[in-house]
């Protein structure tokens, strides 16, 4: 369970990218936080997975006060993670698949089981005929789904994904939608920030809408 | 799993070493001007250890005896003078010698020294001292002491000359370890500086590790391995650079410079010398990665 306890992030006075955000995202949800541009989605992802720290409030996961978290032991929460940047976060010049390989190397898993899995994710966002080219060789589109096939190749608790389909045509956005799905339907918690109200309406469970940093909204579909 | 960590992060330094190798190269090619200079240094220092040695081997105390001593009373002397530890070994010039020597040495004054109806040179023991690093004090004392044994009459020792070239010795030494220590500093912020701009360069991989759950230990492992490399590459290439000045040295430079050739003159390292640029080259690069990376890591 994610629970955001009176949260305040203020990156220049006197402005608040967010305002007071209390929520709570359950194990196994599927949620969108959406809202227009600069309404504090991305941030609040990022102190989610605690890449920026709040200026106020504090983040519990599973208990845990992640606030708390010594730097040189946030990588134990991170490795429950799975991330999607809204800015890929890709290194160049490595492959599709180092690129997509590295959440395994690092917790040394054998070679033949990275492959496997990088292959697998890899065809699951319909890329693994690029597994071996550079990223500044794939569009913008295709970076993206490199981005996602690292997110999801660790089966990650808590899947967060910040616009994961916003450079993707709609077909494509709705293929990773459904591979998210599925990674959710296996128990994994879904975060996704986005504004694209179509996915939100066919896939949202739990919504929160978001607007100046504050939540303006909740639904919950049953 | 450890292993299988190990093998990765040593293949993500050799891609890394060779993926920016033209950056990795400048970095080297800067190591070894570095590391270049104190060898330079350290060569000029063996050939003065060098020639110091040469000269204090040639410096010899001669004591004179009177014409016609008693043979006893010549090992009498021979003994004291043996006796002192100062004294590596010594030579007994008898008259006829000390004639052939002066004839050898000024040829034209030859027929003189026929002529005059006795020998005038008196016999005398040459001592040779051991090494320099006895103090002018106690070759004074020494001195003074065989001075006062009967049938001594004079000593001639070139004490000035010694006491110059002690004291020219003890000002290379000084020189040196100033110089080697601004010259390793020098070096080691010139590394740091390198290995800094190759981790800022890959800034971004490192935020990514950090952010997909790698531990700091992951992060900088090939970081480490990448400064040792340059700086055991940076290190062996000025070493190599240093052996082919001092092949070529002698051949262009050496000539010009005259009499002066012998005192700047290049005596190769010795492999204690070599070990320890080899091992000072290797630290500096791993040193200057851990302070680079680390500033990186707070992601």
């Amino acid at each position: 369970m994610i629970e955001l306890y009176h949260i305040w992030k203020q990156y220049q006075k006197p402005h608040w990218a967010i305002s007071d955000i209390s929520l709570e995202i359950n194990t196994g949800d599927f949620c969108f936080i959406t809202g227009p541009s600069g309404s504090g989605k991305t941030t609040l992802l990022r102190i989610i997975f605690r890449e920026i720290f709040p200026t106020e409030g504090q983040i519990l996961i599973d208990g845990v006060n992640v606030l708390k978290i010594p730097d040189n032991k946030i990588y134990k929460l991170r490795r429950l993670m799975g991330i999607v940047f809204q800015d890929f976060r890709l290194m160049f010049h490595q492959s599709v698949f180092a690129n997509v390989a590295i959440p395994l190397q690092i917790i040394g898993l054998p070679d033949k089981e990275i492959r496997r899995r990088v292959f697998n994710s890899l065809r699951q966002v319909n890329l693994h005929h690029k597994m071996w080219e550079y990223p500044n060789r794939l569009s913008y589109g295709e970076q993206q789904r490199v981005a996602i096939a690292r997110a999801i190749v660790n089966h990650p608790k808590i899947l967060l994904a910040d616009e994961p389909t916003g450079n993707l045509d709609p077909e494509l956005a709705f293929e990773i939608m459904s591979i998210f799905k599925e990674i959710n339907e296996q128990g994994a918690t879904v975060i996704i920030g986005s504004h694209d109200r179509e996915l939100i309406r066919h896939f949202g469970h739990k919504i929160f809408f978001l607007q100046k940093g504050k939540i303006i909204g909740q639904e919950v579909k049953p | 799993m450890i292993f299988r960590q190990l093998k990765y992060l040593l293949r993500a330094a050799g891609h890394n070493l060779w993926n920016f190798r033209g950056r990795n190269l400048i970095s080297v090619l800067i190591i070894s001007f570095s590391f270049l200079v104190i060898g330079v240094f350290l060569a000029l220092s063996n050939n003065l250890t060098y020639l110091g040695q040469q000269l204090s081997n040639n410096l010899a105390i001669s004591f004179f005896l009177k014409k016609d001593l008693p043979a006893k009373e010549v090992e009498e002397i021979k003994k004291t003078i043996m006796d002192s530890t100062l004294v590596d070994n010594v030579i007994y010039v008898s008259q006829e010698e000390a004639l052939n020597r002066f004839a050898a040495n000024f040829p034209e004054l030859k027929e003189i020294v026929a002529n005059l109806d006795s020998n005038p040179f008196p016999p005398s023991f040459e001592a040779r001292l051991k090494d320099r690093s006895i103090s002018p004090g106690a070759i004074t004392a020494f001195i003074d002491h065989i001075k006062r044994q009967p049938g001594v009459i004079d000593v001639q020792f070139n004490q000035e000359w010694m006491q110059k070239m002690e004291s020219l010795s003890r000002i290379v030494k000084a020189v040196g370890f100033f110089l080697g220590a601004i010259l390793i500093l020098a070096s080691f912020f010139i590394i740091s500086n390198v290995v800094r701009l190759n981790v800022f360069a890959r800034k971004n991989e490192i935020e990514i590790q950090r952010l997909v759950g790698a531990t700091n230990t992951f992060i900088r492992v090939p970081f480490l391995v990448e400064g040792f490399v340059l700086g055991l590459a940076g290190s062996l290439v000025s070493i190599l650079i240093l052996f082919l000045l001092i092949k070529i040295f002698p051949l262009y430079i050496g000539q010009a410079l005259g009499a002066a050739e012998q005192l700047l003159a290049l005596r190769p390292l010795t492999l204690e010398q070599m070990f320890w640029l080899i091992v000072g080259g290797s630290l500096t690069g791993t040193l200057g990665s851990v302070t680079s990376v680390s500033k990186f890591l707070r992601v």
